[in-house]
C-alpha cells in the first residue's frame, strides 16, 4: 500500500475507534455500547492488518466480535434490562471525578510517549516502514505459528489451561444451583429435601 | 502521521476512555465492556512496538503478537467468567446497578 493511502485508513480507522469507544461509554442502554463496542473491535482489527499482524486481525475479528460480543449480546437479551431497570447513571460530580481520573492518566500517559527516549529510538525517520522493509517472513502466518508452537509453547499451553479454567469456572457459576446458603450442611440437607 | 508515537497516542487514548467507563459508569455490563476497551488499547501498542522491533531484527520475531495473542485469550476468560458472575447477581439481586450492590452485602 502505498504511503499516502496507509495514512488514511489509519487515520479513519483511528477516528471511528475513537468515536465508538466513546460512545461505548457514554450510552445509556447497553445494547447500543455492545453494538458500538463490535465496530471499535473491527477498527482496532483494521489496525492489526495494517501494521502487517494478518492472523491477529482476523483473530480479534473472531474471538472479539465473534464470540465474545455474541457472549455480551446474550447476557443482554437474557436479562433483558429495560428502561426502569436500567441504572440511573451518577450526577455531574461523579462523572466530573472520572473524566478528571481519566484527562489524568492520558496526560502522564502522553507526556511519557512523547518524552520516552525508546520512542524516540525506535522510530524511524519514515515512521512505520512499509511491508518490504520488514523481513519477508513477518506477519506471514506460517512463520507466526512456526513461532508460536517453538519458542513460545509454554505461553501457548498456559492460555490453554487458562482458558480451560475459564471455562469451567463459568460454567460452575452461571448453572441453576439451589437456594444457597452460608453453611454446608444446610445446604446439603435441602438438596437431599428437593431430591425427595 | 501512522508512525509509532501516533499508535501510542491512540492507545493511550482508547485507554483513558476506558478508564472514564469504568469509574462513571453504574452499569456492570458496561463497566465490563469498557475492560474489553482497555484491553484493546494495550493490544494495539503491543502490536506497535512488536512491529517496529521487527525492524531490527533479521528474524522476523513476533513477540508482540504473541503477547496480544495471550491477551486475547485472557480477555475471553476474563468475558466469560465477569458474565457469568453477572447471571449469578441479576439472578439473586435483580439488579445490575453496581451501587445497590455495596449496599447489599452478605
Amino acid at each position: 500500500m502505498s504511503g499516502w493511502l496507509e495514512h488514511l485508513v489509519f487515520g479513519i480507522l483511528a477516528t471511528v475507534s475513537v468515536l465508538s469507544s466513546f460512545l461505548v461509554v457514554t450510552r445509556k442502554n447497553p445494547i447500543y455500547s455492545a453494538l458500538f463496542l463490535v465496530v471499535m473491535f473491527a477498527m482496532v482489527a483494521g489496525i492489526f492488518m495494517l501494521l502487517d499482524a494478518t492472523f491477529l486481525g482476523f483473530m480479534q475479528l473472531l474471538v472479539y466480535a465473534g464470540a465474545i460480543m455474541v457472549l455480551y449480546l446474550f447476557v443482554i437479551m437474557l436479562i433483558n434490562p429495560r428502561d426502569e431497570t436500567l441504572p440511573d447513571e451518577g450526577g455531574t460530580s461523579e462523572k466530573a471525578f472520572a473524566a478528571g481520573v481519566s484527562l489524568l492518566v492520558f496526560a502522564l500517559l502522553t507526556f511519557g510517549i512523547s518524552n520516552s527516549d525508546l520512542v524516540t529510538e525506535m522510530t524511524t525517520p519514515g515512521g512505520i516502514p512499509a511491508l518490504a522493509e520488514v523481513p519477508a517472513t513477518h506477519g506471514a502466518i506460517e512463520a507466526f505459528g512456526y513461532e508460536l508452537f517453538s519458542k513460545h509453547l509454554l505461553v501457548f499451553e498456559v492460555a490453554s489451561i487458562l482458558i480451560l479454567v475459564g471455562i469451567i469456572g463459568a460454567v460452575h457459576i452461571a448453572m441453576k444451583q439451589k437456594p444457597a446458603s452460608a453453611d454446608e450442611e444446610d445446604s446439603n440437607e435441602e438438596r437431599l429435601v428437593t431430591d425427595v | 502521521m501512522f508512525s509509532l508515537p501516533a499508535l501510542l497516542y491512540l492507545s493511550a487514548l482508547l485507554f483513558s476512555i476506558g478508564i472514564y467507563g469504568v469509574l462513571a459508569r453504574r452499569n456492570i455490563l458496561v463497566v465490563l465492556m469498557s475492560l474489553e476497551l482497555m484491553l484493546n488499547a494495550v493490544n494495539i501498542a503491543l502490536v506497535g512496538f512488536g512491529r517496529v522491533h521487527a525492524l531490527s531484527t533479521t528474524s522476523g520475531e513476533h513477540g508482540g503478537q504473541i503477547f496480544t495473542l495471550m491477551v486475547l485469550a485472557v480477555a475471553a476468560a476474563e468475558a466469560a467468567i465477569g458474565l457469568s458472575l453477572l447471571l449469578l447477581i441479576w439472578r439473586r439481586w435483580k439488579t445490575i446497578d453496581l451501587r445497590e450492590l455495596c449496599r447489599l452485602s452478605g
